[in-house]
């Protein structure tokens, strides 16, 4: 099976990653001055590789015999990640200084989380989602402990590696089940036969393995007491990826099972789970993120929540839901990444200023911040005219579609609590009085970071039709 | 009752027998000790279902390197002069019913299945055959276990290095 | 092979099954890491078993493949376990509670 050059050629992105990260290895052994070097080797690599992607969204194809689609919907996933990524390498050319681990190690493994991330979007083959799921992981798990002197830090990545682990069991469990149903391990002649399949339990029940253990990897409710620990404990860039393009690449799998129903004529045989799972984690998160005093805390429980509606789509099984998850999760990434970064710059040494308190008065020190993070605030909370408000919208529209409105009613109770909290911490900074005094150090690269997510969520709320035809156009 | 069934029953006592004490021990230092029967077992039905390779493999990865592994864990993490390498365990009986129910139901569907497939060849040696499709239908999977490797060993090192004071 | 197809996945399910036991009654992170171990090789004792009874040897790749990531997962986790040991001189995940679990 001989590849020609054309093949290499489309999955560039792919390439200069993985060239990327043994470039920066080798920077980072040889070279005194890395940790200078690497954050701009890396944001050189996600900008081509996104930017690569985006412009060759047409050429869809599957390359190396069934193994990786490029183009197409996996374009679309990875402009999210490289995107992403190259924001938040931006957020912690400062940030990883105070976080006292700056280290080439750092960039060398979210490189490598990304390209795990991008093959797991683009796999057409089961064993090719694992070792994408793999590749990821393994690095969020040294990520999440980079600071190893810090005992939060400890913990967060012992949490987060022995549910990973536990998860990926199931996860293989259910592949070898899948497999051994099916005989076959191609994605798409699974989806398919999918409907021959599924009249076998043995294939439900391994699929229903698969299905739990990304369940974990998307932090949605019964599966979610890692979340709050782990990213409290984990750098805050460091989170912000983890939270962001780690859940669009755990949701770009599921996505797979939603379009075997859409094929075969609506089986939608898990839409029961899966809504609910969102009902739980929509309520549980916003309700427990209103008792959060701690920042990224909040987020945590605002990520469950947000699982939870972009699970409302997985339940409805349409292909409005499609389409609408994957806006949602563009939607998502921009505005928790801008949210993750502002806290990177307010964040002092040893986890000093995460707090809600310490953003009280900001809009007096520093206007620009205090605005930014409440346009993030908005956006997440889903108050139109911003990304955030879209991405709920077409989600609740797709299952009112699928006679699910009570699941959308319960998406709306729950966004209207959810608004509670994120407004608090704009009312914190626009109208509380500082009690302590801050010595505000804004990194010149990390406003540039929040601002062009700013951008991003602006743009994508004022014309959602220029995202959702891009979707469009691929999904079909 | 011929030799295979003899077989298969000898490794699935030792497997399964095992692989119940490594959760239910209290000492650390007896588990990893009885998790090296689990992967002896394991290995054992690998080699009587024809896949005398992956075997091999297992005996080499699990007992040689991944076993060794957890041991210098335990070692590390317990200092051997005062010898207190025992552990507790929490939740039993819920945790217990809950997975009982669960291998009930995989039990159950399992046996419900009509297992169409008749017995396969036994190959002479597999170790061609899984080379050849290793690097021609999987070199792209193959090519990300090395960078997989490779983050492993940057990763371990880094978090498990010393920091300089 | 004499041997049924069901007698080895019911051997994998009872396996897996005790893995999943441990990583829910154990405490010590390392006897966590064994119990997952145990997990991942009934997955692969499943995998293998459906790639002989079928003739096809991908199953036995993906065996080799999880071995792979197992012994990758391993040393990860063990230097986790490490780095904790340094700071807080315990790996009972009970007495590791900065945060509430």
């Amino acid at each position: 099976m001989p590849q020609n050059s054309q093949e290499i050629l489309l999955m560039l992105p792919h390439v200069v990653i993985g060239v990327g990260i043994v470039i920066s290895l080798l920077i980072e052994m040889y070279s005194k001055k890395s940790e200078t070097i690497l954050p701009w080797i890396s944001l050189f690599v996600f900008v081509f590789a996104g930017v690569h992607s985006i412009i060759n969204i047409s050429a869809n194809q599957i390359l190396f015999g069934g193994m990786l689609e490029v183009g197409g919907k996996p374009a679309i996933f990875n402009f999210i990640f490289n995107i992403g990524a190259a924001l938040l390498i931006l957020n912690s050319i400062d940030y990883i200084k105070k976080y006292e681990s700056n280290h080439g190690e750092y960039y060398i493994l979210i490189q490598s989380a990304i390209l795990g991330m991008m093959v797991m979007a683009g796999s057409k083959d089961i064993f090719m989602i694992f070792i994408g799921l793999e590749l990821m992981s393994i690095a969020f798990y040294v990520l999440a402990g980079i600071n190893k002197k810090k005992s939060s830090s400890n913990e967060a990545a012992l949490k987060y590696f022995l549910l990973g682990a536990f998860a990926t069991g199931f996860i293989v469990y259910g592949i070898a089940l899948i497999y051994g149903v099916s005989s076959t391990t191609s994605v798409d002649s699974i989806i398919q036969n999918f409907s021959t399949f599924t009249q076998n339990i043995l294939f439900i029940v391994g699929l229903l393995l698969f299905i739990i253990g990304f369940s974990f990897k998307i932090a949605a409710f019964p599966f979610h007491m890692w979340v709050p620990d782990v990213y409290q404990g984990s750098a805050t860039t460091v989170t912000g990826l983890m939270s962001t393009t780690g859940k669009t690449a755990a949701f770009s799998v599921l996505l797979i099972i939603l379009s075997a129903s859409l094929i075969n004529y609506n089986i939608d045989i898990f839409a029961p789970y899966f809504a609910v799972i969102a009902t739980l984690s929509m309520l549980y998160g916003s309700i427990v993120a209103i008792a959060q005093k701690n920042l990224k805390r909040m987020l945590a429980y605002s990520s469950i929540s947000h699982a939870g509606y972009m699970a409302i789509g997985l339940a409805a099984a349409n292909s409005e839901a499609f389409s609408g998850i994957i806006f949602y999760l563009a939607a998502y990434t921009f505005m928790n990444i801008g949210a993750f970064g502002i806290i990177s710059i307010i964040e002092k040494q040893n986890d000093a200023n995460t707090d809600l308190t310490a953003y009280a008065g900001l809009a007096s020190k520093s206007p620009i911040l205090a605005a930014f993070m409440s346009l993030f605030m908005f956006a997440l909370a889903g108050i139109p005219p911003l990304a955030g408000f879209f991405g709920k919208y077409y989600v609740f529209i797709s299952a009112i579609e699928a006679d699910l409105t009570w699941l959308a009613v319960v998406g709306v109770f729950s966004s209207v609590i959810s608004v509670y909290f994120y407004l608090r911490l704009v009312v914190y900074m626009y109208f509380k009085e500082s009690e302590k005094d801050i010595d505000l150090h804004i990194d010149k690269y990390s406003l540039l970071s929040v601002v062009v997510s700013g951008i991003l969520v602006i743009y994508f709320g004022i014309s959602p039709d220029s995202l959702l035809n891009l979707i469009l156009s691929v999904v079909n | 009752m011929n030799i295979y069934d003899i077989i298969f029953y000898l490794f699935a006592i030792v497997t399964l027998v095992s692989a119940a004490f490594v959760v239910s021990t209290k000492n650390i230092v007896h588990a990893a000790f009885f998790l090296i029967f689990t992967f002896f077992g394991v290995a054992g039905l690998y080699i009587l279902l024809g896949a005398d390779f992956i075997g091999v493999v297992q005996i080499l990865v699990y007992v040689g390197g991944i076993l060794i592994l957890l041991l210098f864990g335990v070692m590390l993490t317990n200092k051997i002069t005062n010898v207190e390498i025992r552990s507790g365990t929490t939740q039993i009986v819920p945790a217990l019913i809950g997975v009982g129910l669960f291998a009930g139901i995989l039990v159950l569907t399992m046996v419900s299945t009509e297992w169409k497939s008749a017995p396969g060849e036994i190959p002479f040696t597999t170790a061609y055959s899984l080379g050849k499709v290793l690097l021609t239908d999987f070199v792209l999977i193959f090519e990300l276990l090395g960078i997989l490797l490779l983050i492993a060993l940057i990763g371990a090192a880094s978090i498990a290095r010393r920091e300089k004071e | 092979m004499q041997v049924p197809i069901e007698y080895y996945l019911i051997l994998s399910a009872f396996m897996f099954s005790v893995g999943v036991a441990g990583v829910l009654i154990r405490r010590n992170a390392i006897i966590i890491l064994m119990s997952i171990e145990l997990m991942l090789n009934s997955a692969n004792l499943a995998l293998i078993t459906f790639s002989s009874f079928m003739g096809n040897s991908i199953g036995q790749i993906f065996a080799f493949f999880v071995m792979t990531v197992a012994a990758a997962e391993a040393a990860i986790g063990l230097a986790i376990v490490i780095a904790i040991f340094r700071n807080k001189l315990t790996v009972n995940i009970d007495q590791i509670n900065l945060f509430k679990w």
